[in-house]
């Protein structure tokens, strides 16, 4: 979970709602005190994700308030509408209804909220809760804070409340006079034949038999039950009772459920049920809706710290797994073991995903990129080379330099023009990178762009002028010979190579390892006549070639090399 | 100390995922920029009734923003409750942004006219929709009393049957807190579920809220209460007071079972609305509708949107509801299987009361169970309702006769319940309580 952006003050600041505050006693100021980090805890949730530093520093102070407003006795606040009230004394005061803690206690028709001497702190964090449901959720049909207070049976707590909200000319009879939307005659039948009667009598049940009912609905058992629903759902859906749609959106919220339950076993045989349906449009809609980045949290949370491999459910949810988010999470991921599963997991998505994948590279640090362009060229190769072309319109160097490295071992013939337009770049490495990349994807034409490249340039390096020989040697070996004849030639007639000037001993040097990848004795005929007149450095370059040469010839022999 | 913290914020984090399981993280934004779309549009539109009809060319792109619109609210929401406050308006509890702009704060005022605070609206509009709303919003509101009512009937003679005028909201300022009698509890109860079965035939979705409140006060007044075990109100609706009677019999049931208060209230909520399958437009009627109203009730609550533990429960309860508790590979879940006593007790008695005695239906289903009923619930059922249960008509050892008027109060009264005696000149039941565990004697149990 990360932490959002936000100008909300930290705890120590009391900018919740006290303008209006008219507390002066001490009571009445600790009871500000606590009603004003009751608020801001509950209000927390709707600015920043729950595992946030500062939301526990919010329910650290609103433990120790309630602790030190109860210390003398307990605290009884009357809820207005806008206000909350301790004795006479104003201790909340918030207008705006959204924001409001009074107004959400009041609308819901909560009118005094007690907190005994020294509350139990179980209780204050699931007053907490009911509190912060209110304020971050939006479809709540079913309970408001009476119900949810009612439900919860506290013993250190305590309330008061009137029906709330209540239309102007409501009365408890209109509902009576409602007609229409009535089952059909004889609903309910025809009626199942039940046995003669036995006699009854009253028979203690023991407390097992009752429990393990008892345990069946109990919360822990809903993630349990809920998939057996949704199983039952989908085989009416596939039966055609049900139409897919409506089970798809019951999947979907069981599936967040589960994630903020951290259910990874239910969540896969969730994920399950649309594999097992034959193709078509109910596997498809369901596979749909439950796919989805919430389920990442799901597969992230099951890893342990250190990293290391996704147990078999997380590897079972991957599918469902949409890869944008998983890239999303990578960016953001620094520890070296959750990088890698997160890797895993694209890996798993590829080739479906590859397009997500590609869009989300360019935010991405040099490293990653190059692993995620390993992956795709080994799990979407057909995707890897646009991918990896597109970056070689990126502004970040690095991220050329990655592009091509991963062009240049592409099985696919690619078009030359990127590379020659890459010979021009200003950055060296990126330069010789496209040069290397145009051995396997240049044509005659890019020849003559490689030869211009050495003579028209320069100021290059010796690095550079080998990977542009050796490319010019590979694209075009005729033309190449008669380039390398000359500007070797040329040397000669300088007193074997002692002199000349610095762009020729370049030329010399692009021009030996060229002929390094011509193949056929004549070309290294040429490069020991070029030893006997160069200089040691240049006589270093042509036995380092031909030693490579030879090596690569064995290599490359039918025998593997075994013949001299 | 800090893991402590740490542990609260962590169960914290998981309550509030659960409470926005099938939420978008934005959703909040995302309905406050739909919510004042709509608002402004329907304020835009009403203006433009001043001015032309709503036929007019004029309408023909806003009234389709509008429907655009609001289809995207009800995708996002389920149902959308439009409410102004004052100058302020809300959309299902977001505020919408009005500053700057007057029509948006206008649509209080214009609302009021109608006596009406809000509009509900449970399912996207149409084009004639939108503007059928429009021309009975814009039309002059009838003087004197009445007035929502009015609307609300323009609305449903256009055929606009999922748009819902709600009152103008006031905020209750009376101090302490509500008590009522059970006579007020279960005429509220019964009011509710007519109101429910209505809403879900105009295609509105489940509001479980006011029932869930229903509910409760049923459970805090306790369940012994005679009021709630006949004698229900004349005016109700029968299938309201079968309903109830379900109710009743499923609460005692799962609350002698010990089950959690949350539980108990979920399956009070199931068993007031088990039957609204049969709302189903083409469901037909006798043992095609029989069988296939369970799917079609659980098919009404999965259009509520959100996940909640009491949907998931709801669902269940009311998907079993007929299912015999040895169907091979889906046995029902507890809640599901009370539903099932409670149901099939409460229509023997409603089918065949003129004939058998609840003990007897009592005694057929306790050997029924293992097949079709939960062995430990149906004991558990006959253990709460008592050898005499509620409604039975007893002739007691001084001549009188009298009805049984509340379930067991505990095993040592077993079989001696409190009763109302029968005026024999009237045959009306006294409203006076014998409790026979202080006399007179049961002589026996008589059908009817």
């Amino acid at each position: 979970m990360h932490d959002r952006p936000t100008t909300t003050p930290a705890p120590g600041h009391d900018s919740e709602a006290t303008s209006h505050v008219s507390a002066a006693s001490p009571r009445g100021q600790a009871a500000a005190g606590l009603v004003g980090a009751l608020a801001k805890a509950a209000r927390a949730f709707t600015l920043y994700d729950p595992g946030n530093a500062l939301v526990r520093q919010f329910i650290g102070d609103y433990r120790a308030r309630v602790e030190a407003a109860t210390a003398g006795g307990p605290v009884e606040l009357e809820v207005k509408p806008f206000e909350l009230l301790c004795g006479r004394e104003v201790v909340y005061h918030e207008e705006d209804r959204e924001r409001s803690l009074a107004f959400k206690l009041f609308r819901d028709g909560v009118r005094s909220l007690t907190f005994a001497r020294a509350a139990d702190g179980d209780e204050l964090l699931r007053l907490l809760q009911i509190l912060a449901v209110r304020f971050v959720g939006i479809r709540q049909a079913e309970d408001d804070v009476v119900t949810l207070l009612r439900k919860e049976e506290f013993r250190s707590i305590s309330f008061t409340a009137v029906e709330g909200y209540t239309s102007e000319e409501q009365t408890a009879d209109a509902g009576l006079r409602h007609r229409g939307g009535e089952p059909p005659p004889g609903f309910d039948t025809p009626f199942p034949k039940l046995p003669p009667p036995g006699p009854i009598a009253y028979v203690p049940i023991p407390d097992a038999a009752l429990g393990a009912l008892r345990g069946e609905e109990a919360p822990e058992a809903l993630g349990v039950s809920g998939v057996r629903l949704a199983a039952e759902l989908v085989a009416w859906a596939a039966r055609g009772a049900l139409p897919a749609a409506e089970v798809a959106q019951l999947c979907g919220e069981l599936r967040d459920f589960l994630v903020a339950d951290g259910q990874l076993a239910l969540l896969a045989s969730l994920a399950e049920l649309p594999l097992r349906l034959a193709a078509g449009p109910l596997r498809d809609e369901l596979l749909r809706g439950l796919a989805d980045a919430r389920l990442l949290e799901a597969v992230i949370g099951s890893l342990p710290a250190q990293g290391g491999a996704l147990p078999p459910e997380a590897l079972r949810l991957v599918p469902f797994v949409p890869a944008a988010a998983v890239m999303d999470r990578l960016a953001a991921e620094e520890a070296p073991g959750r990088r890698a599963a997160l890797l895993a997991i694209v890996e798993e998505r590829l080739p479906a995903d590859a397009d997500a994948v590609a869009a989300k590279l360019p935010g991405l640090g040099v490293e990653l990129v190059r692993e995620l362009l390993k992956l795709l060229a080994r799990k979407a190769p057909d995707r890897a080379d646009p991918v990896s072309l597109a970056l070689l319109g990126h502004a970040d160097a690095s991220l050329q330099l990655e592009a091509l490295r991963a062009l240049a071992g592409s099985a696919q013939k690619l078009p030359a023009a990127p590379f020659v337009e890459a010979l021009r770049s200003p950055v060296e490495a990126i330069r010789i990178a496209a040069a290397h990349a145009l051995e396997h994807h240049g044509d005659t034409a890019a020849a003559r762009a490689v030869a211009d490249a050495l003579t028209s340039r320069k100021g290059y390096s010796r690095d550079e002028a080998a990977a542009l020989g050796r490319t010019l040697g590979a694209l075009h070996a005729g033309a190449a010979l008669r380039l390398f004849d000359g500007w070797l030639e040329h040397k000669k007639s300088l007193l074997g190579g002692l002199r000349g000037g610095e762009h020729d001993e370049l030329l010399r040097w692009a021009a030996v390892a060229g002929l390094g990848v011509i193949p056929g004795a004549e070309a290294e005929q040429r490069l020991e006549a070029v030893a006997q007149w160069a200089g040691e450095e240049l006589r270093r370059h042509v036995h380092g070639t031909v030693g490579r040469r030879r090596a690569e010839a064995r290599r490359l022999a039918p025998d593997g090399g075994g013949a001299p | 100390m800090r893991d402590e913290l740490l542990q609260a914020q962590a169960e914290l984090a998981k309550a509030l995922g659960r409470a926005r399981a099938g939420e978008d993280r934005d959703l909040a934004q995302k309905v406050r920029e739909a919510g004042e779309q709509v608002a402004h549009l329907l304020s835009g539109l009403l203006k433009l009734t001043r001015v032309h009809a709503p036929e007019n060319h004029a309408f023909d792109a806003p009234v389709a923003e509008f429907g655009k619109a609001l289809a995207a609210l009800v995708e996002l929401l389920g149902t959308v409750h439009v409410v102004t406050v004052e100058d302020q308006i809300y959309v299902n509890d977001v505020r919408i942004r009005s500053e700057g702009k007057a029509g948006s704060r206008d649509l209080g005022a214009e609302l009021r006219r109608h006596d009406a605070g809000g509009l509900s609206f449970h399912a996207p509009l149409q084009d004639v929709g939108v503007r059928a709303l429009v021309r009975a919003l814009g039309a002059p509101a009838p003087d004197g009393e009445g007035k929502r009512e009015a609307l609300l009937a323009a609305l449903q003679a256009a055929e606009v049957t999922t748009v819902e005028p709600a009152g103008v909201f006031r905020l209750r300022l009376e101090e302490g807190e509500d008590r009522r009698t059970p006579d007020e509890v279960i005429r509220r109860v019964l009011g509710l579920v007519a109101e429910t079965w209505a809403n879900l035939e105009q295609g509105r979705v489940l509001n479980p809220l006011p029932l869930r409140r229903g509910v409760l006060d049923l459970l805090d007044l306790g369940l012994g209460a005679p009021a709630f075990w006949g004698g229900f109100p004349a005016e109700a609706a029968p299938h309201a007071i079968h309903a109830t009677e379900v109710a009743m019999v499923a609460l005692l049931t799962a609350r002698t079972a010990g089950f959690s208060t949350g539980f108990v209230q979920d399956l009070g909520i199931a068993a007031l609305v088990h039957d609204t399958g049969y709302l189903t437009r083409g469901v037909g009627d006798g043992p095609a509708a029989f069988a296939r109203h369970p799917l079609e009730g659980a098919r009404v609550v999965l259009r509520q949107r959100g996940f909640h533990e009491a949907k998931v429960r709801r669902l269940r309860a009311i998907l079993e509801h007929h299912r015999d508790h040895a169907t091979p590979g889906a046995r029902p879940t507890p809640g599901g299987a009370i539903l099932r006593l409670a149901e099939d007790y409460v229509n023997v008695a409603r089918l065949y009361g003129a004939r058998v005695l609840r003990a007897d239906a009592l005694g057929a289903m306790v050997k029924a169970s293992g097949t079709l009923y939960h062995p430990v619930l149906a004991q558990v059922l006959v253990n709460a309702l008592g050898r005499h249960p509620p409604g039975t008509l007893l002739e007691l050892d001084d001549g009188r006769f009298a009805r049984v008027a509340a379930p067991a109060r505990s095993p040592e009264l077993w079989e001696r319940p409190l009763v109302r005696a029968i005026d024999p000149r009237t045959r009306q039941l006294s409203p006076e309580i014998i409790d026979l565990a202080n006399g007179p004697r049961i002589r026996r149990a008589v059908p009817g």
